[in-house]
């Protein structure tokens, strides 16, 4: 067996990127593993090496991403562990243990230090009709365009509550693609309030509030229409998406981006039995984490969206504090240093944090979810919809896994999950700390796992 | 002081299926949970439903496969009370009998697998033994190292998460009241008869004096026991499951391997199970003994052990993706036979554990309500705690 | 559709998803090139009904399809030339 790793960061997106980063040239070994090919997380879904895209992802939002990931691309200690999914994290002793899965079967990683800075994911939203082929959370949506340079319908309706909504529809438009419409639950009046409410912080992130202002202008200019105060009542269609009731009438199109917001990827750290707490209006569960970014396990650090969604520039300061704590923590840095070091970035950091709370509360979904019908599935992969959920919301979210199968498909309650607490805690059963974490954290092939024949 | 006939300790499926039966013959019922309905064993095993004699019992030797072989009859009951569950209950429990292949791969397997049949038959089990091509013809996904197989018609499965809810569903139905997370903290014998059992929930605690009392509670069954100052040699043990995405049909009977630890089968919603009895790490308290509510940890040489047997029985499912693995404790007697029954040196006191709970759960909880009714239930004797009287000799 | 201003892709190749030829390029993966072609049903849920890619991003288990023996998620499955690939109809 290989000597043990002295990281293993899990996530290659702005977060492990940048902790990796801040520990170059002090001669750790540091394993990244992702599930893409290649480097960026979700927000920089980066194209396949053998496309090359004219002007890719242009503006200034992105451009300190790909130089980022360009230095950690350079990086000699880093050894990146693509395409493989981390299916179990354990610890054994004073180390972990991490089983990954690529595609050429089950890959064991020791490492004295984990980080885990999995990411987010778009919050799953129940809605009648939204498992008619056609329906996508949009950032599955986001991520064709950016990285597969493919628009995945005729025409497109993006609904929910989150601004990105806006750029992601004008990224639609201004690669060839029809928009019939935006909508926000929300009133527009509500969302302009939110940033009254909070005048210093919008001031002080002007550039990335002008960027939804250019994707709103470049939908105006399109004739896209952006409506207020436009709940999603159900989507419509037999054997794929026609149209999108939301008050008023129906909508025609092809093609919907489900769009309310993030939740972190928490079965890593929940599966390490890290503490973790509600992240946020969306849901979902964040890692707690010390000054540090130590999370309550020894040896285990978290940070990025697994800390609570802020966004890349939020992911990229946490990542770097992770970074030098870990140097502090192995006397690569002496304290001094690495304190000075890390002021600024989390003098940075701060501030992106006041800017995602206030993001946060502009795309609160809470009060503008869809209503659901009794015939509503809530478990996709399950198929069981609220009637069935009803009667057994007096238990655990684990009695009712086991007494509907609700969380027991594939995507293992990624889904579900967040529905799923949200109903129950509406149905006066709050504070439900959700499933328990089971091996392994995706699915994997048996003939993987087994002795060898 | 609260007054009952009978406390039934345990909301596992005997607990809530004797308390149905309880409480349809009119007595007055009082089921108490420390948790939920069918959270432990009941509700975290693999749902098989097996009437052949299992692999277990044939491995130690003649006298312990003759002790077992007087279990067939309770088996043979046990087949009946399964094809009528689902009528008796009024609920879809997905109860499949649509035969049980217990294989083998080498030919000591083979003779080990002669020998069970013939005893099974001699019990009046209709086993069969069928040449490997045979079993391969009723079950296409088996594998060709199978070279024979003991087929049971009656085998199966059914769906371990939703038989324990209809059986409380119906026990409240006939008036039993089920008490969820409540705890019993002290249990003590009257001299003129009955029990007064100390009870804690979040609302505080109470007295509960009941006329007779069961145990089923699984592996805090001990525990319980001991409340009532009395051994019982029972011993946790912590399982592996597994299961795989849903998937096409592709078994259509329960297979069980009479040489190695495999037991799978497709569940009506289409994932593959697979279990048979490998074991996993139960967690220990601080101080020395067995923590039974701390989940037990997944021992990975038994995973990948239980997946190489299954991949070589029924090689489809090597390109199935594994979901979950989780853990299941359940119980092992003294001697591997369940223990179920009166305990005669303290009338009135019943209990019930020790395996093989979900295939003759229904069985022995019709079984205990007519014994607690005063019935004599005599096919209860071959599982009687009093072969284990020796131990409360100096019990008081 | 694929976006055509502003990107070369890689190789043009041929799969075969359930028995038909489907177009594809080198570095797509395998959801993209279905979709590309309009084959965006993926499998039949309990009700029979049909279903569709979700997530994209390797999160939700709606794309599910075998290749080569193995399951695996067709949103972050890499195209290669003559994969046959099948899906749960």
């Amino acid at each position: 067996m290989a000597e043990p790793h002295d990281l293993a960061i899990v996530g290659g997106g702005p977060a492990g990127q940048a902790a990796a980063l801040a520990l170059a040239g002090l001669g750790l070994r540091i394993a990244v593993v992702d599930e893409q090919a290649r480097p960026g997380g979700q927000i920089l879904r980066q194209p396949p090496a053998s496309f090359s895209v004219a002007n890719w992802l242009p503006g200034s939002d992105h451009h300190w991403l790909k130089d980022q990931a360009a230095r950690f691309t350079a990086l000699t200690e880093v050894e990146w562990i693509g395409r493989h999914s981390v299916i179990e994290i354990a610890r054994t002793g004073g180390s972990f243990a991490l089983l990954a899965e690529g595609p050429d079967g089950i890959r064991p990683i020791a490492a004295h230090r984990v980080l885990i800075a999995g990411g987010c994911q778009d919050l799953a939203v129940p809605v009648p009709g939204w498992t008619l082929p056609g329906v996508y959370a949009a950032g599955g949506i986001q991520a064709f365009l950016k990285s597969q340079r493919f628009i995945p319908g005729d025409r497109i309706v993006l609904a929910g509550t989150h601004p990105l909504q806006l750029l992601i529809a004008a990224q639609i438009v201004a690669a060839g693609g029809s928009v019939a419409a935006v909508l926000f639950a929300q009133k527009r009046g509500a969302m302009i309030g939110a940033m009254i409410a909070r005048p210093w912080i919008a001031a002080r992130h002007v550039l990335t509030l002008r960027t939804a202002a250019a994707a709103t202008l470049a939908l105006k200019r399109a004739g896209v229409p952006v409506r207020f105060g436009a709940r999603l009542e159900a989507i419509g269609g037999v054997d794929a998406v026609t149209g999108v009731r939301a008050g008023g009438p129906a909508i025609a199109c092809d093609t919907v981006g489900l769009c309310y917001g993030f939740v972190p990827q928490s079965i890593l750290p929940r599966m390490a039995g890290a503490a973790m707490r509600p992240a946020g209006h969306a849901g979902g569960w964040a890692a707690v984490h010390d000054a540090w970014m130590r999370a309550s396990i020894p040896g285990l650090c978290v940070a990025g969206e697994t800390t609570g969604v802020a966004g890349a520039p939020a992911a990229a300061a946490g990542g770097t504090i992770a970074g030098l704590g870990i140097a502090r923590d192995l006397a690569l840095l002496d304290p001094a240093e690495a304190d000075r070091r890390a002021a600024p970035v989390r003098a940075h950091h701060a501030r992106l944090l006041g800017f995602a709370a206030l993001l946060e509360d502009l795309a609160d979904p809470r009060g503008f979810l869809p209503t659901l019908g009794d015939d509503t599935i809530v478990c996709r992969c399950e198929d069981v919809n609220l009637g069935a959920l009803v009667p057994e919301f007096g238990g655990s979210a684990n009695g009712i896994k086991l007494a509907t199968r609700c969380g027991m498909g594939p995507c293992q309650g990624r889904n579900c999950e967040p529905s799923l607490l949200r109903l129950m805690a509406d149905a006066g059963r709050p504070g439900d700390p959700g499933f328990t974490q089971r091996f392994p954290a995706r699915p994997v092939p048996l003939a993987d796992l087994a002795d060898p024949a | 002081m609260e007054r009952s006939h009978v406390l039934v300790i345990g909301g596992g499926l005997i607990g809530c299926a004797t308390a149905w039966h309880l409480a349809r013959a009119g007595a007055a019922v009082t089921l108490v949970e420390a948790g939920e309905i069918n959270a432990g064993a009941s509700g975290q095993n693999a749902g098989s439903l097996h009437f052949q004699m299992e692999r277990r019992f044939l491995e130690n030797g003649a006298a312990l496969a003759d002790q077992a072989q007087r279990i067939v009859a309770l088996n043979r009951l046990a087949i009946q009370e399964w094809r009528g569950i689902e009528a008796d209950l009024g609920a879809d429990l997905h109860v499949s009998q649509r035969g049980g292949l217990m294989v083998a791969e080498t030919a000591e397997q083979v003779t080990l697998l002669e020998d069970k049949t013939r005893r099974e038959q001699a019990e009046g089990l209709g086993t069969v033994m069928l040449d490997g091509d045979t079993a391969r013809a009723l079950c296409p996904a088996l594998g060709d190292t199978v070279l024979a197989a003991s087929h049971l018609a009656d085998e199966g499965h059914a769906d371990p998460r939703t038989v324990t809810p209809a059986f409380a569903r119906a026990a409240q139905a006939a008036g039993a009241t089920l008490a969820m997370r409540t705890r019993v903290r002290a249990l003590a014998r009257r001299a003129s008869g009955g029990f007064d059992a100390t009870l804690e929930d979040a609302d505080g605690v109470r007295t509960l004096h009941a006329s007779q009392m069961l145990v089923a509670a699984g592996a805090w069954t001990p525990a319980v026991c001991a409340l009532a100052n009395l051994h019982m040699p029972l011993f946790p043990v912590a399982l592996l499951m597994n299961a795989t995405e849903r998937t096409g049909p592709l078994l259509p009977q329960l297979i069980q391997h009479v040489g190695r630890r495999l037991s799978m089968k497709q569940a009506f919603a289409g994932n593959v199970l697979i279990g048979g009895g490998w074991p996993s790490l139960l967690a220990q308290k601080p101080g020395g003994g067995f923590d039974l509510d701390a989940k037990a940890t997944i021992l990975p040489a038994a995973r990948s052990a239980n997946l190489r047997a299954a991949i070589d029985i029924v090689p489809a499912v090597g390109a199935l993706n594994l979901i979950r693995s989780w853990t299941g404790i359940t119980t092992i007697s003294a001697d591997q036979l369940p223990i179920v029954g009166e305990v005669s040196r303290v009338p009135g006191f019943f209990v019930a554990a020790g395996g093989s709970a979900f295939t003759l759960g229904p069985s022995f909880a019709r079984l205990l309500a007519e014994a607690i009714g005063g019935g004599r239930a005599a096919a209860l004797d071959v599982v009687s705690p009093d072969r284990f009287n020796h131990l409360n000799s100096f019990m008081g | 559709m694929r976006i055509l201003s502003d990107v070369v892709r890689g190789a043009a190749v041929t799969l075969r998803v359930d028995g038909a030829a489907v177009p594809a390029f080198e570095g797509e993966t395998v959801a993209t090139a279905m979709m590309a072609a309009g084959k965006g049903v993926f499998r039949r849920d309990g009700r029979g009904a049909p279903r569709g890619l979700y997530c994209n991003m390797g999160s939700c288990g709606e794309c599910m399809v075998t290749v080569a023996g193995r399951r695996v998620r067709a949103c972050l499955t890499e195209v290669a030339g003559g994969m046959e690939i099948a899906t749960d109809g």
